[in-house]
């Protein structure tokens, strides 16, 4: 457990003082040990953009990436003058210009205003999704692998029977029975994302429920609930962050398809995989800007996320690698 | 053996029988009323409680789960559609063809291009060959292979005046024309699925020919040819093909979407319009459809897995 040497550099080691067994029961006494941090070592935190910067240059052109689609989520209102959904039935179609610098759509909406807008839903879907799936991911993982026996039994073969859906068909069905808006497919996306990483999470936290750390935590008295959330918790950490950021371009990809057949996000809130659209296909003959721009910032996006969450489960989790 | 087969059918029947809840739950617990919309947007019937009652909404829902489960497994029937009243297994069937030969056209197209710059990217490990491949590869996982099929869809038609065939023909009919027509949508599709497949392929094959019986070979003087065809290409497959079977269900998925740009009519355009019209009954059962066969493709894979290597039987 790399991690656990790392997080508990500063932490102090209790080690239980051997009394002869035949000895009546006395109290037992606790030594305490601290262990110190070697000098000049950075938190595990730190030390991993550090080492991403010196040795995964991928990883780094990654990492700015998806600085650029943050930035560009955040500053939409003041990078450009016009409104996401402000229409000029004057300006239809026009190529790049001037004014518009990636051209107008079919109701003269700005492409690139909507790039830019689409960027924060995309993000704002992909991190909700992301952080309601990891919470999900591992409460219901850890919840499984530490309860174990029957419980653990019966909630895989229900992770077994939603796993048989091919994604994109239930997630459509049920889009489809909800209506599409930003809170549905926010919601729904964050239940398969972590539905399907609990597997994940569990198989880790059963490893690590076999530790005898866990054991000596349990001889010293520590109920379930502190077992779980200051000795499981911290291990099963590293392959979360590693499962979430890696999990972020297939979500941001899964709202962009759901959205293209028009079951994700509702006009007139644009997202790329919406201004794509199946549905808007035949304007593109005559604007094939109308493509081309949100294709690439989706690829842009997705290759930023796959290159910046390869770089961080290289660094963070290698029992991952090749997963 | 027999018994280990026996044993992973058996569990494979409550995760069917799960599934099979979790559509027929799913579709009766949401809101959404088709039948308000047959009778004020269509007339299908004088009125709401009339079709309701036709349509045997009207009872209790344990009721219409076990007509709907019972009807399956006594008879293989498996309902009919709202709109049409044909029977859905008929039209499955019937359009089953299309989407398979999309999906074995797009295995084809990935596996081939996925395996050959594999290789060539192992064996020329570091070399410009390589990095070329490698790059191609993030690429190719980057790129959305519903945008792709947009661009292929719209650029040509305006730069080259070449547009993809739009009507259908079957393979029955003329299998040349057939085969122009599907193989547009299963590059385009096949091509996005290349990229985790070559990067399998590359770390694979260069773990193998770091080992021993590599170097023996090398010693025994045989050509690179043979050492990398022969004897490392089959032990660098086992991942591949696990990767391939546990890529199934996206295949599956992604065909909807295929379908529904270059306007193939198989099962996933059957899939697409019967969800856009509500149409209940079609999109459970094909849902559960489509989940037994990813069940029943994950079981001969484990199987597979069995007979392969005498070990897992016993575990």
């Amino acid at each position: 457990m790399r991690s656990s040497t790392r997080a508990s550099a500063t932490a102090k080691r209790y080690v239980a003082e051997e009394a002869p067994p035949s000895v009546a029961p006395a109290p037992a006494r606790l030594v305490v040990v601290e262990v110190r941090a070697l000098p000049r070592t950075r938190p595990w935190y730190t030390d991993v953009w550090v080492t991403m910067l010196r040795r995964k240059p991928l990883g780094t052109v990654g990492g700015l990436i998806v600085l650029g689609m943050l930035l560009a989520a955040l500053l939409a209102d003041s990078l450009t003058s016009y409104g996401f959904s402000e229409t000029n039935l004057r300006e239809r179609f026009i190529a790049a210009s001037g004014d518009h610098w990636l051209g107008t759509d079919q109701l003269g909406r700005d492409v690139l205003t909507r790039i830019l807008y689409g960027a924060r839903i995309s993000l704002y879907v992909g991190f909700g999704a992301v952080s309601l799936g990891s919470l999900l991911a591992t409460a219901l993982g850890i919840f499984s692998a530490y309860w174990g026996g029957r419980v653990d039994l019966l909630l895989q073969r229900a992770v077994d029977a939603w796993m048989a859906f091919p994604g994109l068909l239930i997630l459509m069905s049920i889009l489809s029975l909800l209506g599409p808006s930003v809170l549905n497919i926010t919601l729904v996306l964050g239940l398969a994302f972590g539905i399907q990483n609990s597997r994940i999470v569990r198989g880790v936290a059963l490893s690590i429920k076999e530790h005898t750390y866990i054991e000596s935590a349990r001889a010293l008295g520590s109920g379930h609930a502190r077992i779980t959330v200051t000795h499981v918790l911290p291990n099963v950490l590293p392959t979360i962050i590693v499962v979430a950021t890696t999990g972020l371009s297939t979500v941001i990809l899964t709202e962009a398809s759901l959205s293209f057949l028009g079951l994700g996000v509702p006009p007139p809130y644009p997202t790329w995989g919406g201004m794509l659209s199946l549905a808007g296909l035949d304007h593109m003959y005559r604007a094939p800007w109308l493509a081309v721009w949100p294709a690439t910032a989706l690829s842009l996006a997705v290759f930023g996320f796959n290159m910046l969450g390869d770089a961080l489960r290289d660094l963070l989790d290698p029992r991952l690698r090749g997963g | 053996m027999k018994q280990y087969v026996l044993r992973r059918v058996a569990l494979a029947v409550p995760t069917l029988v799960l599934v099979s809840v979790i559509v027929f739950s799913m579709m009766r617990l949401m809101p959404g009323d088709v039948v308000i919309r047959m009778v004020e947007g269509h007339a299908y019937a004088p009125t709401i409680d009339a079709l309701r009652k036709e349509l045997g909404l009207d009872r209790p829902a344990y009721l219409q789960y076990v007509e709907w489960v019972g009807g399956i497994v006594l008879r293989g029937d498996f309902g009919e559609s709202y709109w049409t009243r044909q029977p859905i297994l008929d039209e499955f069937v019937g359009r089953f063809p299309v989407t398979l030969e999309l999906a074995t056209l797009t295995i084809l197209v990935s596996v081939v291009i996925g395996i050959a710059v594999g290789i060539v990217s192992a064996v020329r490990q570091d070399t410009v060959a390589d990095y070329v491949g490698r790059v191609l590869a993030i690429l190719a996982l980057s790129v959305p292979y519903f945008g792709l099929a947009v661009l292929v869809v719209v650029l040509p038609s305006i730069y080259f005046r070449w547009t993809p065939v739009w009507t259908y023909v079957p393979f029955t009919t003329d299998p040349l024309a057939n085969l122009k027509i599907m193989i547009v949508p299963a590059l385009v599709f096949g091509v996005t699925r290349a990229g985790p497949i070559m990067r399998i392929m590359r770390s694979a094959l260069l773990e193998v020919l770091r080992q021993d019986y590599i170097r023996t070979a090398w010693s025994k003087g045989l050509t690179e040819r043979a050492i990398v065809l022969r004897h490392a290409l089959k032990n660098a497959m086992v991942p591949v093909v696990s990767l391939i079977g546990l890529q199934m269900p996206l295949y599956i998925g992604g065909s909807v979407i295929i379908e529904a740009i270059f306007r193939l009519p198989g099962v996933g355009l059957f899939f697409f319009e019967a969800l856009t019209r509500l149409d209940y009954p079609v999109v459970q059962s094909v849902n559960l459809i489509v989940a037994t066969m990813v069940v029943a493709l994950n079981l001969l894979i484990d199987l597979s897995y069995a007979f392969l290597d005498p070990r897992i039987r016993y575990r």
